[in-house]
């Protein structure tokens, strides 16, 4: 019993999943899911109803504090929603269904934001 | 009456947010993601600091933020996660490994 290394550079091996797909950390979807969230609620509907409020009343903290808690319920709302589908749907044909909405989504906003940008262009031309 | 005026905001800013666009990415990313609780945070966290930009700027936003271009960027996003998933759900079709809980 001569070899008890008790060194902590004893090399163990990571916990390398490698068929399964790593779990993406907390911070990484949180970030992820912010950025896109955020990029997409800019310059909404939702934005327009707010400033309408926000400069009709005068009161522009107590339009801050319904919209945002208007906008966490809704979340939630979206939150849970995708948690039921994932229990009530296959993971691989649910991510087909989300990829295909998203991609739709996508191609509807770029289209929705290049012909706001297109008239001036046309204008010019 | 600051009531008043949180209600009526309230209820404009959910009625049209249910179904929007934002709402439906959402349910997406919880829906495949295994970390709701992140989802939620920052969801909850970028629609707050949206508002507080549209409620900061009152009605100069398109003045001060080049709304388009960040919608171009928004709508890149989109098509990035959305590939991904769909690739995703081609490679991985095999493996539904955790039963969600009933």
């Amino acid at each position: 019993m001569t070899s008890a290394p008790d060194a902590p550079d004893q090399p163990t091996p990571p916990p390398v999943a490698t068929d399964s797909p790593a779990p993406s950390s907390w911070i990484t979807v949180f970030f992820s899911t912010a950025t896109t969230v955020f990029l997409a609620e800019l310059g909404d509907k939702t934005q327009l109803a707010a400033l309408l409020l926000s400069a009709q009343s005068g009161r522009p903290f107590i339009v801050f504090v319904g919209a945002s808690l208007a906008l966490i319920c809704s979340s939630l709302v979206g939150v849970l929603l995708g948690r039921w589908l994932s229990t009530v749907m296959p993971a691989h044909q649910l991510e087909r269904a989300a990829g295909v909405l998203m991609v739709a989504l996508g191609l509807w906003l770029g289209r929705q934001a290049v012909l706001h940008l297109a008239p001036l262009h046309l204008l010019t031309s | 009456m600051p009531f008043a005026l949180l209600a009526s905001t309230f209820a404009t800013v959910f009625l049209a947010e249910l179904g929007d666009k934002t709402q439906l990415a959402i349910v997406s990313i919880s829906g495949t993601s295994n970390r709701p609780g992140a989802v939620f945070a920052g969801s909850a966290t970028a629609l707050v600091l949206a508002s507080l930009v549209g409620a900061a700027a009152g009605g100069s936003l398109s003045s001060v933020i080049p709304t388009d271009g960040l919608q171009l960027a928004a709508a890149a996003g989109f098509l990035i996660i959305g590939s991904r998933l769909i690739l995703r759900s081609g490679a991985g079709s095999g493996e539904d490994a955790d039963t969600p809980a009933p």
